[in-house]
C-alpha cells in the first residue's frame, strides 16, 4: 500500500506539492490529473524515492522511505515498474539491448534465455519488428511500447508507474498505448498509477481519479463521483470527456 | 537570492562536488564493474581524440619554435631552440594543451551526455532498478579521462616536439641532430615526472567536474546548454589554476631553484 501523508515538496522556491494526503493500494488503476506542472510527475518520484519531500511521510507497504539510503531504498523501488514520460529509453543501445539492459544488470541471464525473452516481450507489445532499431528511430508509440517492454522484462512488479504514456501521441498510437496498458493490466492483475493530463485516457484506464490543482489533492474519487462532482475546477477539465463521450 | 542563500547554495554545491570526487574513488573497487561501459569511454576519450589533440599540438610546437627561432636568433643563441621547446613541452605546454584540447572536446561530451540522461529520465531509470549511476556513469569516465589523458599527452608531447623540429631545422636551418640531442638531454626524471603527473590529476579533474555538472542538469535544453558551459569554463579555471599549483609544489619537491 502507497500511503502519502502530508506531504509538502518544494523546487528550490516553487512549492509543487502543499500538503498532500492519499491512499492507494497496489491493485488500483488510479489517474492522477491535472495541470501541466501541477506535480503531478513529482508524486511518481516521491514513491520511488528519487526525491525526498521537504514535509510528511510517505509509507510504502508500511516502511516510511523518506529517510532511507538509496540501498535501503532497492527492494522499494522493485516493487514498481515505471515507464517515464518519452520512455526514457538508452540512446546508444539498439530496442533489443534496451529491453535486455536490465535482466543482463540485475538477473544475470545468460545471453539466449535473455534474447529469447526480449523477442516474446516485444512482441507481447507489439514492436517486434524494430528490435535491432535504434531509439531515434522509433515513432513516439513505439518508443512507449518498447519502455513498457523493458518495465516488463524484471516481473515481480506490484504496481506499474506510467507518466504522460500518451502525451505527444496521435489519436492511433494513444489507443494502442491505452489497449496495451488495460490489457497488461488485466492479464498480469497488476494494478496501476498513470499521470496525465487527458481526461478521456483516464477514463477508459482507471477506476479511481486524483485530481490536483496549486499543489493540492481537490478530488479523489471513482467515476461516478468525477461525474457529479460540483467542484468548478474538475467540472472545467472534464468537459473533455463529456465532448468525447457524446462523440461515441 | 539573499547573500546567505547564495552562500548556502555555493556551498552545498561544493559538498556535492566533493561527495561526487570522494564516491568516484571509494566506489571504484566496489562490485559490479562495468567493464564494456569502461572501454566504450576509454575509446572515445583515447582513440577518438588522438587526431584534434594531434593537430593542435602540431600548431603550438611550431608556433612556439617559430617564436624561439626568432627571438633567439636575434640573440645568437639559436641552438637552444631544441632545449627551450624540449623544457617547455615535457614540463608544461604539453600537458596543459592537451587537457585544454580534451576539455573542449570529451569534457563537454560527458556534461552534455550525462546531463541528457538526466533529462531523459534515463539516470531515473537506473537508480529505480537499483543500479548505482555513479558506479555505471560516472566511475568508467573518470577512470577513461583518468588513464587517456596521459596517453593523449605522451602523443601531444611528441607531435609538438615533431612540430618544433620542423621549424627549427627546415625554417630556421638549424642542426636537426643538435636539436634532438637537446631534447633528449632534457629528458631528466626531473622533467618528465614534472609533465606525467599533471595529466592524471587533470583528467581526474576534469571528469569530476564534467559529470557533476552533467548530474546537476535541469530545465530542458537550455539547462543543457548551461551546464555544458559551466563545465568547460570551471574546468579550464580549474586546470589552469592546478596547473600552476602542481608547478610550483614539483619545482620545489624535485629540487629546482628559482
Amino acid at each position: 500500500m502507497i500511503v502519502f501523508d502530508d506531504v509538502w515538496f518544494s523546487y528550490g522556491s516553487r512549492e509543487v506539492l502543499k500538503g498532500i494526503s492519499f491512499k492507494a493500494d497496489f491493485h488500483e488503476r488510479i489517474a492522477v490529473l491535472g495541470e501541466s506542472g501541477g506535480g503531478k510527475t513529482t508524486i511518481l518520484k516521491l514513491i520511488l524515492g528519487l526525491i525526498v519531500p521537504d514535509k510528511g511521510k510517505i509509507l510504502i507497504d508500511g516502511i516510511d522511505i523518506t529517510s532511507l539510503k538509496e540501498e535501503e531504498l532497492i527492494p522499494i523501488r522493485r516493487k514498481f515498474s515505471i515507464v517515464f514520460q518519452e520512455g526514457a529509453l538508452f540512446d546508444s543501445l539498439p530496442v533489443k539491448e534496451n529491453v535486455a539492459f536490465f535482466m543482463r544488470e540485475l538477473l544475470k541471464l545468460p545471453d539466449e534465455e535473455i534474447y529469447s525473452r526480449v523477442s516474446k516481450l516485444l512482441s507481447r507489445v507489439g514492436v517486434q519488428e524494430a528490435e535491432e532499431l535504434m531509439p531515434e528511430e522509433l515513432s513516439g508509440g513505439m518508443h512507449r511500447r518498447v519502455a513498457i517492454a523493458r518495465a516488463l522484462a524484471i516481473g515481480k512488479t506490484k504496481m506499474f508507474l506510467y507518466d504522460e504514456p500518451t502525451a505527444g501521441l496521435d489519436p492511433i498510437n494513444s489507443e494502442r498505448i491505452i489497449s496495451l496498458i488495460k490489457d497488461l493490466s488485466d492479464k498480469e492483475n497488476i494494478g496501476f498509477m498513470i499521470i496525465t493530463h487527458v481526461v478521456y485516457v483516464a477514463w477508459q484506464l482507471c477506476d479511481r481519479f486524483i485530481f490536483m490543482k496549486d499543489g493540492k489533492i481537490i478530488f479523489d474519487g471513482n467515476k461516478e463521483e468525477l461525474i457529479s462532482s460540483k467542484h468548478p475546477s474538475v467540472r472545467e477539465f472534464i468537459k473533455e470527456l463529456f465532448f468525447k463521450i457524446k462523440e461515441y | 537570492m539573499s547573500i546567505t542563500d547564495k552562500i548556502k547554495t555555493t556551498l552545498y554545491e561544493l559538498q556535492s562536488f566533493y561527495l561526487l570526487c570522494l564516491h568516484s574513488i571509494f566506489k571504484l573497487f566496489k562490485k559490479p564493474f562495468y567493464f564494456d561501459d569502461l572501454i566504450e569511454q576509454m575509446e572515445y576519450a583515447g582513440a577518438s581524440s588522438v587526431l584534434i589533440v594531434s593537430l593542435v599540438c602540431l600548431f603550438v610546437g611550431m608556433a612556439l619554435s617559430l617564436q624561439l627561432s626568432a627571438e633567439l636568433s636575434s640573440l645568437g643563441l639559436k641552438m637552444y631552440t631544441g632545449k627551450i621547446v624540449g623544457i617547455a613541452v615535457i614540463r608544461e605546454i604539453g600537458p596543459l594543451v592537451t587537457a585544454l584540447v580534451f576539455i573542449g572536446r570529451v569534457g563537454a561530451g560527458q556534461t552534455a551526455e550525462i546531463g541528457s540522461m538526466i533529462l531523459g529520465h534515463q539516470i531515473d531509470t537506473l537508480r529505480v532498478y537499483g543500479i548505482d549511476p555513479i558506479k555505471k556513469v560516472v566511475i568508467p569516465r573518470v577512470i577513461a579521462s583518468v588513464v587517456m589523458l596521459p596517453c593523449l599527452t605522451i602523443i601531444g608531447d611528441l607531435v609538438c616536439i615533431f612540430g618544433g623540429y620542423y621549424i627549427a631545422v627546415l625554417v630556421s636551418n638549424q642542426s636537426g641532430s643538435f636539436y634532438w640531442s637537446s631534447i633528449i638531454r632534457e629528458l631528466t626524471f626531473q622533467n618528465v615526472f614534472s609533465g606525467s603527473i599533471k595529466p592524471f590529476i587533470f583528467g581526474y579533474l576534469i571528469s569530476c567536474i564534467s559529470c557533476y555538472y552533467g548530474i546537476r542538469t535541469k530545465g530542458g535544453a537550455k539547462g543543457l546548454r548551461i551546464s555544458t558551459t559551466k563545465a568547460v569554463v570551471t574546468s579550464i579555471v580549474v586546470v589552469i589554476a592546478m596547473d600552476f599549483i602542481l608547478t610550483r609544489i614539483l619545482l620545489y619537491a624535485l629540487g629546482f631553484s628559482l
